[in-house]
């Protein structure tokens, strides 16, 4: 599994908790659309229990999605973990994924059944949502509803 | 960012953006609030958010907003919009995710003083019968195949199970079963989500209040529904569960290429929509009345828990333990409605979303019981403050095609109130208020902290001071069960 220096605002890839009236969204960057995507998860992850790393890795899923742009399969990548650890309270914490340029992506994922949830995140929404090109690479602001 | 010098006040609680203030605005942009809900108005996008609305193709007469209204995604919570038909558009965002988010109230023959030895226990058995929080277990089994009858049939699928009575039904906005809903529209993903949930509470802002009847203002109609001051009533504030979130999730994502196909643009991913007479706007319209009968089912099947509750804590010790169902009311939902805009009738698709049918004396669709009085309108206040029961008024259907507000409506956001609050400090507090609190998640009970809501007794004196609500019962917790 690649590892990228996560969960550090000032590092090349990573995610934080922005304000929200009503619910919960984080601001997620990488230097490209791989790293991006893979920040996002970590960071819904670390949303969604008290201690990520404290989340197992014996459980293994392969998933490929595609979509008509970059956001919808954005959010359809995180809204297939949500569904899991709704439906299962499975939680992953690594992920390996590719990305082509017709926004089909191909992932293998790992993490573990969670004791508790902390949170419950019933849709990732659009609202806002864009990936923007920066300085370093690609960033964008996810909206969860829950 | 829609600043002071953008709207005017026309009156004492209703003010106005023009449509000259943005050039894809169609219509005017009306809100209700009063000077000091004006502040935190102002302080969040949702003036913006109204503003975008006004931009949906087929809106006729203004975009709105009620008193409670705060930022949401692309639409704002408390707004209310319509379009008109055929061509006029249906926006999945004008709804909102949790389709059918309601508020039933349930009257019970019990007195404070009768209930208060049993009410500790009271509480710990609706923890236990009335399952809540984000675990799963609890729901009801279905069988292969009862899932779809379930969204077509709504509370009367709960009728045929024995969860429900015809009062209950005749007591719920659209008799708990909105005509058109078809499973064939809705995903397997939300069929899947929807399968685990039905008669669960889920967690968030979500709850079971016992209340005492605080004050009545209008005897004479409270008497219909067995108000008067001292009298014990119970409220379940939930709806469509995951189904809902996901029919949707489906559909903002399905309207995302739509709209290139109806030529429409829009500031905001999440103001996607699509003509009603579209084969798109249709399979939504009847998607999101299957996630509807899913709500009025859900909250139905929690009826039956609550009942089951009072009759295993209190059969033989109290003169009557049975509950009745007073009203039902669905506060994020589209409706095909007829209302009179610019002096004729017109048909037109009203979006609710965080906003509350009202509907005035001699409508035809309320109880019999009812038609003269009003339509009884629910707002629940944020945990631990008062609620409110309203009748819709005439002013309301001639202002706000037949709206009201409700709910007291968020200022903070859930990060900044669990900083704030620590959860066992506002369990303490609400204990010692009287208030029994029975509580899945501490964490979650800070997110719902009142100094994160407006104030509702302000909420409610806007609506009853613009005419477009009726104050009839104001509500105090004596019990709260959340997840």
């Amino acid at each position: 599994m690649p590892t990228i220096p996560l969960n550090q605002p000032e590092g090349e890839a990573g995610f934080e908790v922005v304000e929200h009236t009503a619910d919960w969204a984080l601001r997620v960057w990488g230097r490209s659309l791989r790293e991006l995507f893979t920040s996002a998860s970590t960071g819904m992850s670390s949303l969604l229990v008290a201690d990520l790393e404290s989340i197992p890795l014996d459980i293994e899923r392969y998933l490929e999605l595609d979509a008509f742009d970059a956001e919808t399969l954005l959010v359809d990548w995180l809204s297939e973990l949500a569904y899991w650890a709704e439906d299962e309270q499975i939680v992953f914490r690594e992920f390996a994924l590719e990305i082509n340029s017709n926004n089909a992506l191909a992932a293998t994922i790992r993490g573990g059944r969670a004791d508790e949830l902390v949170k419950h995140i019933k849709a990732v929404t659009y609202h806002n949502l864009a990936i923007e090109k920066t300085e370093y690479g690609v960033e964008a602001t996810i909206v969860f509803d829950v | 960012m829609v600043s002071s010098e953008d709207f005017k006040q026309l009156t004492p609680y209703l003010y106005e953006v023009p449509k000259s203030y943005r050039e894809d605005m169609r219509v005017p942009a009306r809100f209700y609030a009063d000077a000091e809900l004006l502040q935190a108005i102002k302080n969040d996008k949702s003036l913006t958010q109204l503003v975008n609305t006004a931009t949906m193709p087929g809106i006729v007469q203004y975009a709105l907003a009620m008193p409670d209204i705060h930022q949401g995604y692309g639409f704002p919570i408390g707004g209310v919009i319509a379009t008109q038909l055929p061509d006029g558009v249906i926006s999945p965002g004008g709804v909102g995710y949790d389709i059918n988010c309601g508020v039933r109230l349930l009257g019970t023959h019990l007195d404070r003083e009768e209930l208060s030895p049993f009410l500790d226990d009271l509480a710990t058995r609706l923890y236990a019968n009335c399952p809540s929080g984000m675990g799963k277990g609890g729901s009801i089994k279905l069988a292969k195949g009862e899932l779809d009858r379930l969204v077509e049939d709504g509370a009367r699928w709960a009728l045929g199970r024995g969860f429900a009575t015809e009062q209950d039904l005749e007591h719920t906005e659209e008799n708990g079963r909105i005509e058109g809903a078809d499973a064939g529209q809705v995903s397997r993903r939300a069929m899947q989500r929807g399968a685990g949930q039905v008669g669960t509470l889920g967690a968030g802002n979500h709850f079971i209040e016992v209340d005492v009847v605080d004050e009545t203002f209008d005897q004479m109609a409270a008497d219909r529904m067995g108000l008067s001051p001292g009298r014990i009533v119970v409220q379940i504030h939930c709806g469509s569960r995951g189904f809902g979130h996901q029919v949707c999730t489906d559909y903002v994502r399905r309207f995302q290429q739509v709209i290139h196909k109806y030529g429409i643009s829009i500031p905001d991913r999440e103001l996607v929509c699509a003509p009603l007479s579209s084969k798109d706007g249709q399979a939504y319209l009847a998607a999101m009345k299957a996630a509807a009968n899913y709500a009025f089912a859900n909250r139905q099947v929690l009826t039956h828990h609550i009942r089951r509750s009072f009759e295993q804590v209190l059969a033989g010790k109290v003169d009557n333990h049975h509950l009745y169902q007073i009203y039902d009311i669905a506060h994020n939902m589209a409706k095909i409605e007829e209302h009179k805009v610019d002096g004729e009738m017109m048909e037109v698709c009203v979006h609710r979303k965080g906003a509350t049918r009202a509907f005035g004396p001699g409508s035809q669709v309320l109880p019999s019981n009812y038609r003269d009085i009003g339509q009884p309108v629910l707002v629940p206040g944020s945990m631990g403050t008062a609620s409110w029961v309203l009748l819709g008024t005439e002013g309301s259907m001639e202002r706000t095609f037949g709206s009201t507000c409700h709910g007291a409506g968020r200022t903070m956001s859930r990060t900044r109130a669990k900083k704030q609050v620590w959860g066992g400090d506002l369990k303490k507090e609400l204990e010692e208020a009287g208030i029994h609190i029975r509580a899945g998640s501490l964490p979650g009970l800070a997110e719902e902290a009142p100094i994160a809501y407006k104030d509702v007794d302000r909420v409610v004196a806007v609506v009853h001071g613009a005419g477009i609500a009726k104050k009839l019962a104001r509500l105090v917790p004596v019990a709260v069960i959340k997840g």
